[in-house]
């Protein structure tokens, strides 16, 4: 380590200190301002900090029965989405990691190629395909679709490429099927690369919302983030509410990641790029 | 590709790829096909539909608006991806230098942002260029400046919607250089010290050539992330003041939403699809399937 003056040193911890606080900013506003009263959100002069601290707007949103439940529902539907998406592709990620099979060569072309069509180019295609199945307004509408990604399998991949063969040899060599081997032996080591890519799954289904307003038209399916997107459109005067509502909205998702941020950020590298 | 020599493991092998080929085959490659079949007819909801050859393509090339949402995403792509990258880079540089556990500190906070949806960031937004209530404008009176429509003003809409942008992304592209910056050997900058280099040589004859593919890499992602931002503008603005920030998602799913012929929005975002996705496919072969990346 080369060694920094104590000048340097403090300069670069307030920098440090400004910067993340300006990224913080955004987020600690919104939650303030919905302490506000309802006149003073919009008022002039602007104010950071109301002038009494209420609760009002927080009891309201969460008093709206709706809220509650898109925020449950929403909650089910990301958990349900996230495992059903590392079995799938987990699943998928073992086989071209260590099998061999015939047309092994063709299927890994057919599922990677997924990797590059854009949602948006499939977006009301897919909306036909899952409505001739007769699958609009239910829980299996937001959660199928997505839950097979060529991206989350490739990543995973990856992870298995690298547990060295001879663990999986003691195995074989006692006689172990080869779905033995994926639950026995690389399902159990899965730890860190499951909470990656379990949390971006969780993240991707939580914050959507083009696909559930497409696809939910029942109030007690509405999905999060419809709901904040919905109450903009239609009660547009209610501004604490709203910040309120979205600052709590952001709660499950911030408090998933302070839980798993030591795996988060320290799997965030791109290896091998120099 | 690795091989187990001694014997094939057909049956295993299907009975687990079985799930992700179902759900990708119904779900992204029949509607593909579908989109394809589609963008050669003249479809709609409502009426039978018509074999028309090309002319979607002929007619949304044509179309000014979409030629114009592609300038307006390339716009929006060139204010965003390289005031992100520059920020992300010297602020990565910062926390390098600092004490362990403030940087811990630090590293959560600015990834924070990261996991913030693009509707929450948009109503915060909204509010932070209230014309009234806002933050921006009451920054602006610090200099004595009149309050500006930040939104609804043709000059600065887009720029009032790339600052979102900048904010959702910075965290992860922050974190991706620090990572970068790491694998710098430390002895490359004491041996360059040795030498008597000072900061900026050794950023630009250390740094700056070592971390060429890790910034090529964030420079193109993002570059194909941001040309496909239509959440921001869609909450913040609607595609106005006039058509200023439609971008080209944007675009295919106002015409989506709203027009009764849809050929033409499929014929668009197949167009797109062609340049997003050979982009990244190029990625996809430059990174080589050795090299992984997440986030």
């Amino acid at each position: 380590m080369h060694t920094l003056t104590r000048l340097q040193k403090s300069l670069i911890a307030t920098i440090s200190a400004v910067v993340t606080l300006v990224a913080l900013f955004p987020l600690l506003w919104v939650v303030i301002a919905g302490f506000k009263e309802r006149a003073e959100v919009l008022a002039t002069p602007f104010r950071f900090f109301p002038k009494r601290w209420l609760v009002q707007n927080y009891t309201d949103i969460l008093g709206d029965g709706t809220f509650l439940k898109s925020m449950a529902v929403t909650f089910g539907g990301a958990v349900l989405f996230a495992v059903l998406s590392l079995a799938v592709n987990s699943a998928a990620a073992y086989v071209f990691a260590r099998l061999d099979f015939r047309f092994k060569r063709f299927l890994w072309v057919y599922v990677i190629t997924t990797m590059f069509i854009p949602g948006m180019a499939i977006l009301l295609t897919s909306f036909i395909v899952v409505n001739k199945m007769g699958m609009l307004d239910t829980l299996w509408v937001l959660v199928l679709p997505g839950v097979a990604s060529a991206g989350h399998m490739f990543f995973i991949r990856q992870f298995y490429l690298n547990i060295p063969l001879a663990l999986e040899e003691a195995a074989l060599i006692d006689g172990a099927g080869r779905i033995k081997i994926f639950t026995a032996v690389f399902l159990p080591m899965s730890f860190p690369v499951f909470v990656i890519v379990g949390i971006g799954s969780y993240l991707g289904y939580w914050n959507s919302f083009v696909w559930p307003t497409m696809t939910i038209t029942n109030p007690n399916l509405f999905q999060i983030m419809q709901y904040l997107y919905t109450f903009r459109s239609e009660r547009a005067t209610e501004m604490g509410m709203l910040m309120a509502g979205s600052a709590l909205s952001a709660l499950p998702t911030i408090i998933l990641f302070l839980i798993f941020q030591k795996h988060i950020i320290s799997g965030i590298k791109i290896s091998g790029l120099k | 590709m690795r091989k187990t020599p001694t014997k094939r493991d057909n049956g295993p092998a299907y009975l687990l790829l079985a799930p992700i080929l179902i759900l990708l085959t119904i779900f992204v490659v029949i509607p593909f096909f579908y989109a394809l079949v589609v963008s050669f007819y003249d479809w709609s909801f409502y009426q039978e539909s018509a074999f028309v050859g090309v002319r979607n393509y002929y007619l949304v090339l044509t179309d000014d608006l979409f030629l114009e949402s592609v300038w307006t995403g390339l716009k929006f792509a060139l204010m965003v991806v390289p005031a992100m990258l520059i920020l992300a880079f010297l602020f990565a540089n910062v926390v390098k230098n600092l004490s362990p556990r403030f940087s811990g500190f630090v590293k959560t906070s600015i990834y924070i942002p990261t996991i913030i949806s693009g509707i929450v960031a948009s109503v915060i937004f909204v509010f932070i260029y209230d014309y009234t209530a806002g933050l921006a404008n009451y920054i602006l009176g610090w200099f004595g400046m009149e309050p500006k429509a930040w939104l609804a003003e043709v000059g600065t809409a887009l720029p009032s919607i790339a600052v979102p942008a900048v904010w959702l992304g910075f965290g992860l592209t922050a974190l991706i250089m620090l990572s970068g910056l790491h694998d710098i050997p430390e002895s490359y900058y004491e041996a360059a010290a040795l030498e008597g280099a000072g900061t900026w040589a050794k950023m630009r004859h250390i740094t700056i050539p070592l971390m060429r593919n890790v910034i090529l890499y964030l420079l193109v992602t993002g570059f194909t992330a941001q040309i496909s931002q239509f959440e921001l503008s869609l909450v913040m603005t609607n595609g106005g003041p006039l058509s200023e920030t439609v971008t080209p998602n944007l675009y295919i799913l106002n015409h989506f939403r709203n027009d009764v012929m849809v050929g033409n929005s499929i014929a668009a975002s197949l167009l797109l699809f062609v340049v997003l996705g050979s982009i990244s496919a190029v990625i996809f072969r430059v990174l080589n399937s050795e090299k992984a990346v997440d986030g």
